[in-house]
This record gives C-alpha cells, sequence and structure tokens, in this order.
C-alpha cells in the first residue's frame, strides 16, 4: 500500500491522536474542574445555600442558642445528595447547617433558608412566607418579582445570583454588604 | 435491569453465533478469520474493562465528591465564576409531555462520537437511520423510512428543511456545526396539530446554542477512513450586556464507502459558514438572527433511461448542491399570562445532479402567542405563511417536472388549547391546525392528548392525532420514464399523474409511561398503532406505443394513485440507568409491525414491498459511557437491526439487507482544560454491511471507520 492512500493517512492521524492521548501527567493542577469533571449546576447551587448563611444575619430570637439552622428545599427536590454534601460539617456561628425537604409553603416552621424549586403553585404563594424569618431563594425566572430574595441566573454557564433587599427587609433579614456587592443585581424597592 | 441482563445475553448470544460461523467460514475461507476475531476481542476487552474499572474507581474517590469538597474553599466571587455544566430544564419538560419524545443533549451528542446528524440519530429508540452510501441516509420514524425520510419533519432552529421537490430532507445538505447544536429532540408519532402537513411519523427538532452560550474561540479537526478531513472554527464574542453573537466555518471531506463492483462514486466534499447574533433586553425581549451558507460537490450514480441507445445508462456525477438562509425570531413576554414569537426566515437551495436540477427560494413567515385567559387553560394560537417559488432545470429527456416554474405556497393557522383538570396531576390537550396547500386545499389535523402524572415519579399519557402527507411536487407533477426491457422492442414505464392525487393520512393512537424506578433509574415506554389511508401505490399500467423512442417501442403508463391502506403498531421501551457518577447505561428497544394492503386487491408496482421492506422490525441499541480518572472517557454502543424485509422485489439474495450486530466505540481524554482528544470508531464487527439499497449496482456496504479528532475550546479560568 502506498504510503499516500487514505487509509494509510487515518492510521497515522489515529496513531498520533492515540500515542498524544495516552502522554502521561499532561493535565495540571485544574484536574478537577476540566470539562468532564466540571460541577453541576446544582452543586454550585448548594455551595451557594451553605455560604449564604454566612452573610445573613436572622432577627434576634429566630436562632435558638446550639439548635440546627434548617436549609429547606420545597417542591420537587434538584440538589440530590450535592446540598447535603454541600452543608455537612458548616457551622455558622456555632450552628451546624441541615438540610430539610419539605413539600409546600405550609411546612416552613423553623426554615431559616428555603429553596422554592421551579413550580409555578409554589412561586405563586412565596408571599405566604413574606413576614418570616426566612431567608427565599429560587431559580425560577420572576422570583424577585412575586416577593422572593435570592434569585439564581445563569449567565454563560455561571451561577449568578440577584437580590431582593426590600424583600429581605419586610422579613427583618440583615444582609451584608460583601453580599450585595457579589449580587449581579440589587433591588431596593419592592 | 432484567431488560438490561436480557440484552447483554442476547448480544453474547449473537456473538457465539457469529465466532461458530466465523470458524465455519473461516474452514472455508482463512482470510476472513483476522476479521472476524477483531471485533470479538474488542467485544471481550469491552466486557472485561465494566468489572475492572468498577473495582478501580470504587476505590478511587470518585469526581463528583471531590469536586463537591473542592467547591466548600471557594468564596462567593470564585463560586459565581465557576463554570458549570446545566443539567437542561429538559427531564422536567419531557416528563410532561404527552407525547413520545426523545432528547438528545449536548453531552449524549459528543459522547456518541457522532460527526453528523444522521449518524447522532442513531442512538434515538424509533428511529431508523440506514446509510445508504458515503453521503445519503435513509432516516425513518416507526417505519417508512427512505432516502428523503418521507413524512418526518425536519426543522434547524424553527426553519423547515423539508423539500417540496422530493416530499422530504436532503440530508446530505443539513449540516450543522456539532458543537453548536443545544439539542435535538426527535418526537415519534404524527405532530400535525402544531407542526403541520408532512409531520406524519415525527418531527425532528434540532435546535442550536444560543451564542451567548458558545463564547471564545473553539477550533476542532479531525480525519479517519472514511471521513478523510474535518476542520471547524468558532468564536464567539459579546457587545455590552445584551448583545453576542459568534461566527464559524466548517468543512469536510468523506471518501467512498465499500463498493463490491468497485465504483466509487460516493465520495463528496462541502464547505459551510454562517453566524448568529442574539440580542436580548434583560428578560423581556429577545431577538436573534442566523444565517448559514453552503455549498458541496456530491459523488452519485443514477441509472437513466434514453430513447435512444444506449437505452440505459449509469452516469457517475458530481452533484452541485449549494445554498444558504437567514432567520429572524424575535421573542416577547408581554406579560405574566402573554408572550409572542415571531420568525421569518429566508431559505435558498440550488442542485444540479445528472438527472434534474432545482433551484428553491423559501420564504416563510409564523406567529405563535400563547396565553393564559382562564387559571387553568393555556391557550396557545398560531399564523404561517410559506412563499416557495422553484424552478426545475431538465438535464435528461425522461425526466421532467411540469409546469418547469412553481411555487409551493402554504397557509395556515392553529389553536390548541391545554386544560389543567386536576392541577398538576392531569391535563387535556385540544388542538387543530388548519393548513391551504395548491394541491389538496385546505387540509384539517386535529389531536387530543391527556397526561395524567399521579406521583412526581411517574407520568401517563395518551394521544389520538390526525396527520396528514400533503401532495408535493413528485408526486403530482413528475414524468418520469424507465427502462423495462430491450429486446425486442424498447419497453418504457412511465409514471403517469392524473392530478388528482389526495393527501396521504394517518390517524394515530398512542400510549405511553414513564416512570423514576430509583433515582437512577429510569424508564420510558411508546406504544402506537397507526392506521393509513391513501399511501401512494403504482395503480395499473396501461400499455401503448411509444414513438418518442429509438427504435419506436412500447410504453406501460403507470398511474400514481393513493392505493394503499394498513396500519402500523409497534413500542419503545427506553431504560436508563445511571448507577454510579461515572457510569450511565442506556438502552433502547424498538419494535415495529406494518401491515399494509391494496384497495383494489392488487399491488402491480409491488409498492407494500418497498414499504414493509423499508424498515427493520426490531432495533436494539445498548449504549455504556464510562468516565474514567484522568479525564478519560469511554463510550461503546451496541446495535442490533433486523434485517429490512426484501426492500427491492428483485429475488435475488445479493439485493437483501440481512440483519446486523455491530458496535461503536468512543474514546476520548481532556487533555487540559481547553483541549479534548478523542478516537471514535463505527461498525467495528465487520469490514462492511449493508444498510439499505437505493443506488445502482450491488448493495454499497458501510465501513468499518475509525476517527480521530482533536479539539481546543478558549476558556477563561474559574
Amino acid at each position: 500500500m502506498a504510503p499516500t492512500t487514505p487509509q494509510f493517512r487515518a492510521c497515522m492521524a489515529i496513531a498520533t491522536v492515540f500515542a498524544a492521548m495516552m502522554l502521561p501527567n499532561w493535565r495540571g493542577r485544574d484536574d478537577l474542574f476540566a470539562d468532564n469533571r466540571r460541577p453541576t449546576e446544582y452543586q454550585v447551587k448548594a455551595a451557594y445555600l451553605a455560604n449564604f448563611a454566612k452573610f445573613v444575619e436572622w432577627p434576634a430570637g429566630s436562632i435558638t442558642d446550639d439548635s440546627p439552622i434548617p436549609v429547606c428545599v420545597a417542591g420537587q427536590d434538584p440538589f440530590g445528595p450535592a446540598l447535603d454534601a454541600a452543608l455537612s460539617g458548616e457551622r455558622v456561628g456555632g450552628h451546624p447547617l441541615v438540610a430539610r425537604r419539605i413539600d409546600g409553603l405550609r411546612d416552613v416552621d423553623g426554615c431559616r433558608i428555603l429553596f422554592v424549586s421551579s413550580n409555578e403553585a409554589l412561586i405563586d404563594s412565596v408571599g405566604s412566607v413574606e413576614r418570616l424569618p426566612i431567608l427565599t431563594v429560587s431559580d425560577a425566572p420572576d422570583f424577585l418579582k412575586h416577593g422572593g430574595m435570592i434569585e439564581f441566573v445563569l449567565a454563560s454557564n455561571r451561577v449568578r445570583f440577584e437580590i431582593n433587599l426590600a424583600a429581605a427587609r419586610t422579613a427583618g433579614l440583615n444582609i451584608s454588604s460583601e453580599l450585595l456587592r457579589v449580587a449581579t443585581t440589587v433591588r431596593k424597592t419592592p | 435491569m432484567s431488560l438490561y441482563f436480557g440484552l447483554i445475553y442476547a448480544y453474547i448470544y449473537n456473538q457465539l453465533k457469529k465466532v461458530k460461523a466465523g470458524s465455519n467460514g473461516a474452514a472455508e475461507n482463512g482470510g476472513e478469520q483476522s476479521a472476524r476475531g477483531a471485533p470479538l476481542a474488542a467485544f471481550l476487552v469491552w466486557l472485561l474493562l465494566i468489572p475492572v474499572c468498577a473495582l478501580e474507581c470504587a476505590a478511587a474517590p470518585g469526581p463528583d465528591p471531590a469536586t463537591g469538597e473542592r467547591l466548600r474553599q471557594l468564596s462567593l466571587e470564585e463560586l459565581g465564576n465557576l463554570e458549570v455544566t446545566t443539567a437542561s430544564k429538559e427531564p422536567e419538560e419531557v416528563w410532561k409531555t404527552p407525547a413520545a419524545i426523545y432528547v438528545l443533549t449536548k453531552e449524549d451528542i459528543r459522547r456518541s462520537g457522532a460527526t453528523s446528524i444522521p449518524e447522532a440519530l442513531r442512538l434515538v429508540p424509533g428511529v431508523d437511520v440506514s446509510r445508504i452510501d458515503a453521503s445519503t441516509w435513509a432516516v425513518g420514524v416507526r417505519g417508512f423510512g427512505s432516502r428523503f425520510s418521507q413524512s418526518v419533519l425536519v426543522l434547524i432552529d424553527g426553519r423547515n428543511v423539508y423539500t417540496p421537490l422530493f416530499a422530504g430532507v436532503n440530508w446530505t445538505v443539513q449540516n450543522v456545526m456539532l458543537e453548536d447544536v443545544a439539542r435535538i429532540e426527535v418526537i415519534r408519532g404524527p405532530g400535525g396539530t402544531i407542526w403541520g402537513t408532512n409531520a406524519v411519523n415525527g418531527v425532528i427538532n434540532i435546535i442550536t446554542e444560543k451564542s451567548g452560550d458558545t463564547q471564545g474561540a473553539l477550533i476542532s479537526g479531525g480525519g479517519g477512513n472514511l471521513e478523510q478531513g474535518n476542520a471547524a472554527v468558532r468564536y464567539g464574542g459579546t457587545f455590552g450586556r445584551n448583545f453576542s453573537y459568534r461566527v464559524y466555518g466548517m468543512a469536510f471531506r468523506y471518501g467512498p464507502e465499500l463498493h463490491p463492483d468497485g465504483n466509487n462514486f460516493d465520495d463528496w466534499e462541502l464547505g459551510q459558514g454562517g453566524f448568529r447574533l442574539d440580542w436580548s433586553n434583560q428578560k423581556r425581549d429577545s431577538i436573534s438572527v442566523q444565517g448559514d451558507l453552503y455549498k458541496g460537490s456530491v459523488g452519485e450514480s443514477q441509472s437513466v433511461a434514453y430513447y435512444s441507445p444506449p437505452a440505459m445508462r449509469a452516469i457517475n456525477a458530481d452533484e452541485d448542491a449549494s445554498g444558504g438562509n437567514i432567520l429572524f425570531k424575535w421573542q416577547r413576554k408581554v406579560n405574566k399570562a402573554s408572550d409572542f414569537l415571531l420568525q421569518a426566515y429566508y431559505d435558498r437551495t440550488w442542485r444540479l445532479t445528472s438527472q434534474l436540477g432545482e433551484k428553491r427560494n423559501t420564504f416563510d413567515l409564523d406567529f405563535t402567542h400563547h396565553l393564559r385567559i382562564f387559571p387553568r387553560q393555556e391557550l396557545t394560537w398560531g399564523l404561517g405563511a410559506r412563499w416557495s417559488p422553484s424552478e426545475f432545470i431538465q438535464t435528461v429527456p425522461t425526466i421532467v417536472f411540469r409546469p418547469f416554474h412553481q411555487a409551493d405556497n402554504i397557509y395556515s393557522a392553529f389553536l390548541q388549547d391545554e386544560i389543567a383538570i386536576l392541577r398538576n396531576q392531569l391535563s387535556l390537550t385540544l388542538g387543530t391546525k388548519f393548513e391551504h396547500n395548491i394541491y389538496t386545499g385546505w387540509e384539517t389535523l386535529p389531536g387530543a392528548r391527556i397526561l395524567w402524572t399521579p406521583t412526581t415519579r411517574q407520568s401517563v399519557w395518551a394521544a389520538v392525532t390526525r396527520a396528514v402527507r400533503s401532495p408535493s411536487r413528485v408526486d403530482e407533477d413528475l414524468e418520469l420514464t424507465d427502462l423495462y426491457a430491450t429486446t425486442p422492442v424498447p419497453q418504457y414505464l412511465q409514471l403517469a399523474h392524473n392530478g388528482e392525487f389526495a393527501s396521504e393520512k394517518l390517524l394515530g393512537y398512542e400510549f405511553g409511561y414513564r416512570k423514576l424506578v430509583t433515582a437512577r433509574i429510569y424508564f420510558d415506554l411508546a406504544l402506537f398503532r397507526n392506521n393509513y389511508n391513501d399511501l401512494a401505490s403504482y395503480g395499473e399500467p396501461v400499455i401503448g406505443p411509444e414513438t418518442s423512442s429509438n427504435p419506436p417501442g412500447l410504453v406501460a403508463m403507470i398511474p400514481w394513485i393513493n392505493g394503499l391502506v394498513g396500519t402500523t403498531e409497534g413500542f419503545e421501551i427506553a431504560p436508563d440507568w445511571k448507577p454510579t457518577p461515572w457510569l450511565e447505561m442506556r438502552g433502547a428497544w424498538s419494535y415495529l409491525n406494518m401491515n399494509l394492503r391494496s384497495k383494489t386487491g392488487s399491488d402491480p408496482g409491488s409498492t407494500i414491498a418497498v414499504y414493509e421492506g423499508s424498515s427493520p422490525r426490531h432495533k436494539v441499541v445498548f449504549q455504556t459511557r464510562i468516565s474514567l480518572p484522568k479525564g478519560f472517557e469511554f463510550d461503546p454502543a451496541y446495535r442490533y437491526v433486523s434485517a429490512l424485509p426484501t426492500q427491492f422485489p428483485t429475488g435475488l439474495p445479493a439485493d437483501y439487507v440481512r440483519a446486523y450486530s455491530t458496535m461503536d466505540f468512543r474514546l476520548a481524554r481532556q487533555m487540559t482544560r481547553s483541549l479534548e482528544l478523542s478516537i471514535s470508531g463505527q461498525n467495528l464487527f465487520q469490514p462492511g454491511h449493508a444498510e439499505f439499497s437505493g443506488d445502482p449496482g450491488p448493495l454499497v456496504l458501510i465501513r468499518r471507520t475509525v476517527y480521530a479528532s482533536v479539539t481546543w475550546r478558549q476558556r477563561e479560568s474559574p
């Protein structure tokens, strides 16, 4: 077979790519975030939820001594084990964070952070918890318009968030300036 | 679960049979042995790899928790700069769709190793993809596979690529840069209520990414023994907050498939470029403009009848194909209860083959409005118009479309109401489309669908829908003459249109069930029965003298009539099992039984055999995806396709498309965050196998192929 046939060229191309593929230690220290090991959207959102607790002050008395801070998920749970993994071992002011799944907004008793899954009925009724000391978070579009406090948005495959400061004030929550600085937009009027 | 074991047993059984056949064959023909040994070795390696990998990866920390651990150390700002893999919103939508829908995601396409859309569709349940030669495919949904995928509607970003000349899709020129594809939605079953005529057996919706999601540079290149060269370049950027764009260019070249007679006609090449602009005003308006231009040269072999000797000539010539399109979309959210979409496009196609040529310009305008008038009703209505003037170019005396100039115009209106009978549990969707075409006038395409989601883990749906395939130029305007015999005098067959060809009609009954058995096992079942009426067939020939031939001879005028009725029934089962984050297994078993008969009791042209022979009875696909340490991915897939019953009834064994089982694989490694290398192979079990007939000469054998590629993506640092 003459060395210029397409078959020969194909063999050479494949052999070259295969040899390159087998090179050891090509990948550097960013190994974990290479394409197929990128975190999932909800792993990052879970990490945010764990972080939010550090930047929010609840009204005095709403968090009792030594009791854990429940992070609730209302409706269909999009996190799976990612939320429990993100919260386990995290402490805020000495309080451990725990994940709790609830069916609807009637069961929010005790929740301090509430993630509302993207379900129309739930989003519509978020007003029913607006005066409770609960940080409400969702990725539903227009969540802020419905009186929610933090809305995740995806931009170029990155998870960012917007804050409705007026809603947080209604609930008596104090959001630290550091969190406001990182938010893509902050809505100050209801 | 048990289904998987069943599939694996079937697989092993098949292989054993083959080994036995192989050893018998080897006694007769020693040269065959190595070719048969290779797939067996590949199969054994695959079987061994799974348990080995299971042990290896179970011991090593999986990617999931490790990633989670790293995330905990990041600040808020770092989290915001991290690129994530988004589980698309589809699962939820698919769950609540009262239709047999299957979505190929970006990841599915990447890991299939496919380099063209028809090849990617091989994994979809209920879709039969048969490669005819290097440049053409027969794609059928629930039967009726043909080179132009008659009765399947294909849309690229909402642009209809069904050609009214042949009533179908010319897959050769429907190319997109696969890295741009966000997802391909395949809806099996009639979709006329929304998509109109020609969405009879299925709809294939190819949706590309918004330009905001394809930012930065991407360069990819590859080559192998069939696809000899492929290069693609893309760049995406932004202007300010609201405006983003991308431009791309790509070119590829295929060599011929295997031809037993050595007539290697089917090499082809194509170049294409295009752009997309997206503008969005926060959440209220979004506008996109996109366009493509292509030009290609496609090797073809055609047998053409002539009126002078030699009366039958096999012509090898390159088809000259080019075209372009520009598409504009405006989506506006008027308020919480109302949104609309306005879409307009222009599409130009040009093709010149040794048989015919056509120039076509299509202008299309569509408006869709979705609103909630009453609390429990989602109303969608729309209007559409299409103007599609075309010009036929005659290249041989025996193929003529008359009139030469014609505009295929369509006007349509549709209305659909989704009624929530029990909120979040039971919904009923009623709708109808009215569409006017130039051949049969108004067509009515009603449909009713019901969806029951008793729990969040299972859904049940059922549908009754009417669909039609309206006549196209090939049904009404084509004067085609073929040669039957040359002695004692030339005898011709001529297709005779009477101008009374009606639409082909379908009334489809469907039922579906989806269940999330555990968080990691998903199961999808669809059953269907389609009742067809007025399917096209040949009528009784009338014999007369043919005077235009030299020497004068005879001609049999064969009417093209709506002569057949019949049913198809079948099912598709598609389980999906993801035992660990690094392993996923998917299967699909599609079954089809076609039962057609002639209204008059006679079928002189054997059209029934052609239809029934066009699609396999069984198709089984079994795909495994393994994410290995050090950035490796290994994705083997097994396919079994049963024989095509005598597709063209010559009675010669060489013309039968036999059952085949074969294997594809992809081995890839993410070398750095930007660089990916991959090697993929297709049809590994045999040097070549036939999938469909259609070209002159002996059946074309589809090759065993290997393909290597390099992809570099520009990435911002996390």
